[in-house]
């Protein structure tokens, strides 16, 4: 039905009218002879609609459509049938000659009469005065990612996600721009309490809504500053008993190129090059040495890469007789053999394979106006293209609701689950993404008797394996069994009051094993090289609110509501961990931690816990569907702060009115619907505060705290240090947090807008600044450390149609668009965050959170004169980096570092295109992020200067470090010049070498699909079936160089790739949805 | 159905006011011990150990060689004695030391730093957490202030020593208090006053041996003296340990028979060790206690296998040789000539030893060719050492265990480093011997300063603590070290007192500083020994000139004065207010 002011009073108007005119088409009626009508009602691509309302125009009689969307009337020639259905637009058909009707009805944009959950309590949308978002469960299962949050990528104005390839990877996740320097994850409320998303079955959500202002989420108190994402699991209707099973099964592509490397000969040619350029050449024949390619003008690609400790030979050398080999440190010492790989070892490609995935769910549901329940189980398989890394998740969910008289229900829902999800630490220099990029071509993945290649410790220059690393990698576990849901029971305790109490929570369980073997020998002690570690524990944590409601509607125009809970919170957790080395086998079977050498163990553990208490009130008020007020309010208690920094009060007030309710809007023809609203509010956050944080203690290991005062020689004495510096003034973050918004339907739902302006300021963010060493080694504690504020615009664009009867489209354009500013920082003028890649951000007061700084390059040193004439700068020389001299003193030097790039993007859009025909249905969704820069480490390290520092060209290189770097005649160049020094000029020091343009626009996903016709599925008792194609990440437009410019990381150190598993690989997928 | 209702309130008002009670959100400090927990007399003993456990340089930060105790990168590298080792470019940040360049980034200094600062705070928690303890009485806090004390000086003195112009914390910097601005500054009065206060107050022995003593901060407080060159007041209080000093132990200081004891895991804290920083193995820490900053200094044969850093320098070896008639060594030519060495042989081309008279004590501080190295077999050269062309021939050896001591005084659950219980000694009584000496020669004594100087070379001297040849086996025809030690010197040894009266008080200086670099070689001393002398660059520039011609590395690298001490690291120059560094670029020195 399409929501219009007027169509209430001209139904009423003409209700009249035709009451009147009933009472004589019912003497008359009985003349005409009455026709059993039959049908089918289906929405768009030939859904079939369950409870769809036929009347016959003019008359009494009605009847729904059932769950298979069929229905059937009597009526006569001439009649016409009304059919209307919630959140669709309601059609009149009058009847002719065919009595066997298919109708379709095409979904409204906007229903505003729609209730949806906005937290604790449900609202009608129209009613809303807070900013939020709802996402519709097809289009978050349109992408067949493996976990919930990553599929809201681009559907929600406002939302910014970023995230990885890697199965089972966490996402960046922040609603409205980056408010702090540690977790800008929103608070996931599931089913009412705290919960994972991604523990979650996407395809048993029912509804999602992302609550985006103080006026919606402030009721969240201490942890809504973030944003709140709030999810409801679906559950039974009432009807017959409905099973449906929705799958996919398809495969992900790897990427068809990695980098851009040299082959063998290549890299052979550019060590010769730095060489030469760097001076390091034999005086006598002005030759470069070097242990594998000779001492020729020109390198020579050797036959045998290693035997033994021998390099560079030649096939026919006794010492590469392959009856040397031997890599069983039982049977003597290690003698490796590898030969050389001439046509070069295409890394990536022998670590990342295609890769399949599917997705299985099965639903049974139902219910009596009584009591309704809903049985679902999943299976997910999803595997990455990186060898062994996967995704496999099992679910099962029960919900149930039990009316036990008029007044009381109880239900509960619950959600088991089980994954199995190995992954490699992403962003990190030591995973195989980065090492398959740093190892060299001519080495081949095998020795020449099919032992992993260069796993030996004495090679002149150690190689990394990542195939072998990912190879031995099979066996290593990360389990997690969780359980997830909660129980409630609802009472009307007086007419208009109703009581609720739901308690529930989530259980982890979780195990990881690991395995590692470093090479083929033996340590010094004569043990072998490996080592097994295993962790486990648990975490729970439960929610218990209580809470209740008022309702009541005073002379049809004065609407309150008003609710009051209290809410307890408490969390705990616990950890085992424990490591061996020396297995005398690496047979899978023998790697128990108990076979490993009994010196060797290692074990501790950890433990955590925490507690919330809350009071909190919320007061609508509406006044003739025109004007709405809101207030919330909310006390915390957090056990995390000190008792004199406990607590605090987080209030919030909004209003909305709706403008075409007015005189003067409300004859428009062209704008069906106008909602003005704004709110202000406080929330708070307490970041990564560890509950420990406010004390001073005191710990220590063996290792680290105990001592021989005894001279034992092995009998250290139990000794303690301070492990953690207290600070009992450390209290919340607080945002304040001003919306205001626009929401407006135009040509009776053909076209809606929504527009959002805010302003967030967070003020007290928590940081563990770095205290001076002088002050001991405690870790030191969160404090309230600065002032960030985000200011920004959200814009939602939705529009729907149909060509024709059977053409229908739809379209909705999100653009997101923040603006971060670093206001206030206490006590400090900035703070660097070292990443594994080096230190890229610096955020000071003035730039955005996370912004890269270091030297900016404005060339390179043409000559010596150049050098001379230039600023004084360490290492110059020519082809090397020429630094700006940012203050003009003539010196370069730690003063002359600027701020040269911001990973925030600019904006970021969404668009989701659709069209159906009749059963077929075809959508694209397009992802795009513009205006970020982004800071490739892999490029640093692949196109100049030795890496890692002091190792010469031990890492593959690019072609550009060949053919494109600087030589006196080639100046201008891409790269510095190649050489084998490491210094200050070229990779030494933080430099604007690695700042690329982040931008792209991606193709996320392209659906085509068919919807069986229903009176052939109805033969088979089927009440619905489609399947369909689905091809992910088509294409990605970008010029960003390296494998992919979606890159996540910690929330104020991001937009740096320094091993990065792509997540804009090609997947194909065919699909099916059946219901019976 | 009836009562469901009146159930339901139940639980609603229950739920309610569950949890409105304080103790919900009570958190307790889980997995540590809080301040009340270690308030009193035993927590107070486990901070003083906490304290001593830093002595060997690690505690939250592993900084390994950076911040080891042995100083073998400050102290020998940049002192002359040593080369970086290993290859170029492994631990670039020692390769910045070795050739003084080192910027105030280079995070070895902010290790070494970080390590010194723990130790000094974890004194000084001592001290405050005492002050909370209701079951302390009043000697029990006597001595555990007395050992804190001692312990702050000590890593206070060992910072002064780097940085010169540091910021002195004591008990009352916390971060609670919100003080910890500290400007630095050169004094040393509080240092010494902490020492004193250890003098004054600790017994002479100690229930445990590797406690400090009135002895040891004794001679802590005499070096600092020699260090302020205040050396009358040096003076009595070296003669008083030389005469009365005992170890924690009980045990009159004494030099010992043998040289090598003093670094031998079995011998530890004998009559030599006036305070050492003790090891442990194969105690679950993975080797976390037994020398992990020296891990790496082992040679590519023998023990460990791994990884060849800390080079003796030709400079160091060439000290050694002595005079074929009086034994002594020539102070002003020693350098003319080299000691032959190996460098550009293979193992097994034929090599001639130096035939020339060297000091015995050579052979127990430096690993090179033809010389067994301890019972790992004799020394064959290049392929003892990894990248000999530009680190040399030499390995370090004071820091070497014996074959037969692998089991009970190493320990092999880390990877191939291999940790040793072989105690450090901060101080030993050689170093307090010739100390005295100095003293003496600047207070005008000279002969009593040739005393103290014969006294460390008799123990030399004595064919007792030489090394010697393996017993050949006949069957091969060569050395064996499974056959133990054949009475045969294994090079010509030849060494003297200083027979003649000393009379010139630069001849006597010159004797005593050369004399500390054969006993103390390699025990991370000489760089500091050189700047409180005055003579760094004179001595560091000749070292430079001649070590030039060997090592490529070092072409064109000059010590200026602005080296004499290290850069205070940036990070703690960004993050604290109140320290200001010595010109971080210091345009004189670059």
């Amino acid at each position: 039905m399409i929501y219009n002011p007027f169509s209430i009073s001209i139904k009423e108007a003409v209700k009249d009218i035709f009451f009147t005119a009933l009472l004589v088409f019912c003497l008359c009626a009985s003349v005409f002879s009455q026709q059993k009508i039959t049908g089918y009602v289906t929405g768009i691509n030939d859904v079939s609609l369950e409870g769809v309302t036929i009347n016959v125009k003019g008359s009494g009689t009605g009847t729904t459509t059932d769950e298979r969307g069929l229905f059937s009337i009597f009526a006569k020639a001439g009649d016409v049938l009304v059919f209307s259905f919630v959140g669709y637009n309601s059609k009149q058909v009058t009847i002719g000659a065919e009595y066997n009707l298919t109708v379709s009805l095409t979904e409204t944009p906007v229903n505003l009469d729609e209730v949806i959950v906005t937290g604790y309590t449900a609202q009608k949308i129209k009613e809303i005065t807070g900013s939020i978002a709802s996402v519709k469960p097809e289009d978050l299962t349109a992408v067949p990612a493996g976990q919930a949050e990553q599929m809201l990528q681009g559907r929600v104005a406002g939302l910014t996600v970023i995230t990885s390839g890697m199965p089972g990877s966490p996402s960046n996740v922040f609603i409205h721009g980056i408010g702090n320097f540690g977790n800008v994850t929103p608070l996931y409320i599931i089913d009412g309490v705290q919960g994972d998303i991604n523990l979650l079955n996407p395809q048993d959500i029912e509804s999602l809504q992302v609550l985006k202002d103080a006026g919606a989420y402030a009721i969240y108190g201490v942890r809504g500053a973030n944003g709140v994402i709030v999810v409801t699991t679906r559950s039974g209707k009432t009807g017959k008993t409905k099973i449906t099973y929705d799958s996919y099964y398809g495969t992900t592509r790897p990427l068809r190129k990695g980098l851009d490397l040299l082959n063998p000969q290549g890299q052979a040619d550019l060590t010769w090059l730095a060489d030469r350029n760097s001076g390091d050449v034999d005086p006598n024949t002005g030759n470069p040495v070097d242990p594998y390619y000779g001492n020729g003008s020109t390198p020579v690609l050797p036959d045998i890469l290693v035997a033994g400790p021998y390099t560079g030979l030649s096939m026919s050398d006794s010492n590469a007789n392959p009856a040397k080999y031997n890599i069983n440190p039982a049977n003597g010492s290690i003698y490796q053999i590898i030969a050389s790989n001439k046509t070069g070892t295409d890394w990536f490609h022998d670590l990342f394979k295609p890769a399949t995935s599917q997705n299985h769910t099965l639903t049974i549901s139902g219910g009596s106006e009584k009591n309704k329940y809903l049985f679902s189980l999943g299976y997910l398989d999803q595997q990455g293209t990186l060898l062994n890394t996967y995704l496999k998740r099992y679910t099962a969910r029960i919900n149930t609701v039990f009316a036990l008289d008029k007044t009381i229900r109880i239900g509960e829902n619950l959600q088991l689950s089980f994954r199995d999800n190995p992954t490699i630490t992403n962003q990190s220099p030591s995973n195989e993404i980065f090492t398959s990029v740093l190892a060299w071509p001519i080495m081949p993945v095998y020795d020449i008797n099919g032992g992993w290649a260069s796993l030996t410790v004495l090679n002149p220059i150690s190689q990394s394996n990542p195939v072998a690393a990912r190879v031995l990698a099979q066996n290593n576990t990360s389990n997690y069994w969780d359980i997830l849901g909660n129980v409630f029971a609802e009472a009307n305790v007086l007419r208009d009051v109703t009581f609720r109490t739901s308690f529930g929570g989530t259980f982890n369980d979780y195990y990881f094993y690991t395995y590692n073997f470093s090479d083929y020998g033996l340590s010094a002690a004569g043990i072998p090289n490996n080592s097994v570690s295993e962790a486990s524990g648990y975490a729970r944590s439960w929610t218990w609110t209580n809470s209740f409601t008022y309702s009541q509607t005073f002379r049809n125009i004065h609407k309150i509501t008003v609710f009051a809970a209290t809410e307890a919170i408490s969390n705990f957790n616990r950890e085992l961990d424990a490591a061996r080395s020396g297995f005398f086998s690496t047979a899978p079977t023998f790697l128990l931690l108990s076979n490993g050498i009994a010196a060797t163990q290692t074990n501790s553990d950890l433990e955590g816990a925490s507690s919330l208490y809350s009071l909190i009130g919320k007061a609508d008020y509406g006044f003739d569907e025109r004007l709405f007020f809101s207030a919330t309010l909310r006390k915390d208690g957090s056990s995390i702060f000190a008792p004199q920094k406990r607590y605090g009060w987080f209030p919030s007030f909004s209003a909305a009115w709706r403008l075409t309710e007015e005189k003067f809007l409300k004859d428009s023809k062209w704008l069906t619907d106008l909602k003005i609203r704004t709110s202000w509010g406080k929330t708070g956050f307490f970041g990564n505060t560890n509950p420990l944080n406010q004390f001073d203690l005191y710990g220590g290991s063996v290792s680290n705290s105990y001592y021989d005062i005894n001279g034992t020689s092995n009998s250290p004495v139990q000794g303690f240090r301070n492990t953690r510096i207290g600070n009992p003034n450390t209290t919340w973050e607080q945002d304040i947090v001003t919306n205001i918004g626009l929401e407006s339907i135009f040509f009776s739902g053909k076209l809606n807008l929504t527009i959002d302006w805010y302003k967030k300021l967070s003020s007290g963010l928590l940081f563990p600044v770095a205290l001076p060493a002088i002050l001991g080694a405690g870790t030191p504690p969160n404090t309230n450390v600065g002032n960030v504020e985000n200011t920004g615009i959200d814009v939602l664009v939705g529009s729907k149609g149909s060509f024709s009867k059977d053409w229908n489209w739809n379209a909705t354009l999100t653009f997101t668009s923040y603006n971060n500013k670093i206001l206030h920082l206490t006590d400090l003028p900035y703070f660097d965050l070292q990443s594994n890649a080096g230190t890229f951000v610096r955020n000071e007061v003035g730039h955005p959170v996370g912004s890269f700084f270091g030297y900016k390059i404005i060339g390179f040193f043409a000559n010596s004169n150049d050098v001379n004439k230039s600023p004084v700068q360490q290492d110059a020389s020519p082809g090397r980096f020429k630094y700006l001299d940012a203050n003009h003193d003539g010196v370069i030097d730690d003063n002359d570092r600027v701020f040269f790039g911001n990973p925030n993007p600019k904006f970021t859009v969404g668009i989701n295109l659709g069209l159906a025909y009749k059963g077929f249905d075809f959508s694209t969704f397009l992802y795009g992020s513009f205006g970020n820069d982004v800071i490739n480490v892999l490029r640093e390290v692949t196109d100049f200067a030795p890496y890692p520092p002091g190792f010469p060209f031990n890492s593959a290189k690019s072609k550009i470090a060949l053919y494109d770097s600087w030589t006196p005649q080639h100046q201008n160049a891409i790269a510095p010049i190649a050489e084998n020094s490491f210094n200050f000029s070229n990779l030494g020091a933080v430099n604007s070498y690695p700042l690329e343009n982040g931008s792209y626009l991606r193709n996320k996903s392209m659906i085509l699909g068919y919807a069986f016709k229903n009176n052939w599925l109805s033969k088979y008792k089927i009440r619905r079936l489609r399947i369909y194609l689905q091809c992910v990440n088509l294409f990605t437009l970008t010029r960003y160089t390296g494998l992919d410019p979606e890159l996540s990381g910690a929330s104020s150190a991001w937009g740096i790739d320094f091993g990065n598993y792509p997540n804009n690989q090609k997947q194909y997928l065919v699909g099916i949805n059946l219901g019976i | 159905m009836k009562y469901f209702k009146p159930l339901l309130g139940l639980a609603a008002l229950t739920g309610l006011f569950y949890s409105c009670n304080r103790s919900f959100l009570n958190s307790s400090p889980l997995g540590s011990l809080s301040t009340a927990q270690v308030a009193n007399k035993q927590g107070v003993e486990g901070l003083l150990i906490g304290a001593y456990s830093l002595l060997d340089g690690q505690g939250a930060v592993q900084g390994g060689p950076a911040s080891s105790e042995s100083n073998w990168i400050y102290g020998s590298i940049c002192g002359t004695e040593a080369y970086k080792g290993s290859v170029v470019g492994d631990i670039p940040e020692i390769t910045e030391f070795e050739t003084f360049q080192s910027t105030a980034t280079n995070d070895f200094l902010e290790a070494k730093w970080q390590a010194l600062y723990e130790g000094i705070q974890s004194a000084n928690d001592v001290i405050r957490i005492m002050r909370l303890a209701k079951d302390m009485t009043l000697s029990d806090t006597v001595e555990a202030r007395a050992e804190a004390l001692f312990l702050r000086a000590f890593y206070h003195f060992e910072a002064k020593k780097m940085w010169n112009n540091i910021p002195y914390i004591d008990e009352t910097i916390t971060y609670a208090s919100g003080n910890y601005h500290v400007p630095n500054d050169t004094a040393w009065n509080r240092i010494e006053n902490d020492f004193i206060y250890a003098m004054n107050n600790l017994p002479a022995t100690q229930p445990n041996v590797g406690r400090a003593n009135k002895y040891a901060a004794e001679a802590f407080l005499a070096k600092v003296y020699m260090f302020e060159r205040k050396f009358t007041v040096a003076k009595p209080l070296l003669e008083d340990l030389i005469n009365n000093g005992v170890t924690a132990g009980g045990l009159h200081y004494a030099l010992l028979v043998h040289f090598h004891d003093n670094f031998d895991p079995a011998t530890k804290n004998g009559s030599e060790s006036v305070f050492a920083a003790q090891m442990s193995v194969n105690d679950g820490s993975l080797g976390a206690n037994g020398n992990p900053g020296d891990v790496n200094n082992f040679p590519m044969v023998g023990p460990v296998g791994c990884c060849s850093f800390f080079r003796p320098s030709q400079y160091l070896v060439n000290h050694f040789k002595t005079d074929p008639v009086t034994g002594l060594p020539d102070l002003d030519n020693f350098n003319d000539s080299d000691v032959k060495n190996d460098e550009g042989l293979t193992p097994d081309s034929p090599f001639v030893a130096y035939a020339g008279t060297l000091d015995p004590r050579l052979d127990w501080t430096v690993g090179r060719r033809g010389i067994p190295y301890l019972d790992w077999g004799i020394y064959t050269g290049s392929n003892w050492v990894r990248d000999q062309t530009d680190y040399g021939p030499y390995s370090a050896k004071k820091n070497a265990f014996y074959i037969s001591e692998q089991q009970a005084y190493t320990d092999n659950s880390n990877w191939a480093p291999v940790s040793t219980a072989t105690n450090f000694n901060l101080i030993r009584f050689a170093d307090v011997l010739l100390l005295a000496a100095e003293a003496e020669i600047e207070t005008g004594n000279l002969e009593n300063a040739r005393g103290y100087v014969n006294q460390v070379r008799q123990r030399a001297a004595d064919p007792m603590g030489w090394v010697y040849q393996y017993n050949i086996n006949p069957a091969t025809g060569s050395q064996d070290p499974a056959l133990g030690n054949s009475g045969v010197p294994a090079a010509n040894y030849k060494i003297g007192s200083y027979t003649q009266t000393w009379t010139d008080p630069a001849l006597a200086r010159k004797a005593v500083r050369y004399e500390r670099m054969l006993e103390l070689g390699m025990e991370g001393h000489r760089f500091f020994d050189l700047v409180r002398w005055g003579i760094a660059q004179t001595e560091i520039n000749n070292y430079l000139k001649q070590e030039q011609t060997l090592r490529n590395y070092l072409v064109g690298v000059t010590f200026m004065p602005c080296n004499e001490y290290f850069l205070i690291p940036q990070t703690e120059i960004d993050l604290s207010a109140g320290i200001s560094g010595i010109p971080m670029m210091n345009q004189n020195c670059y």
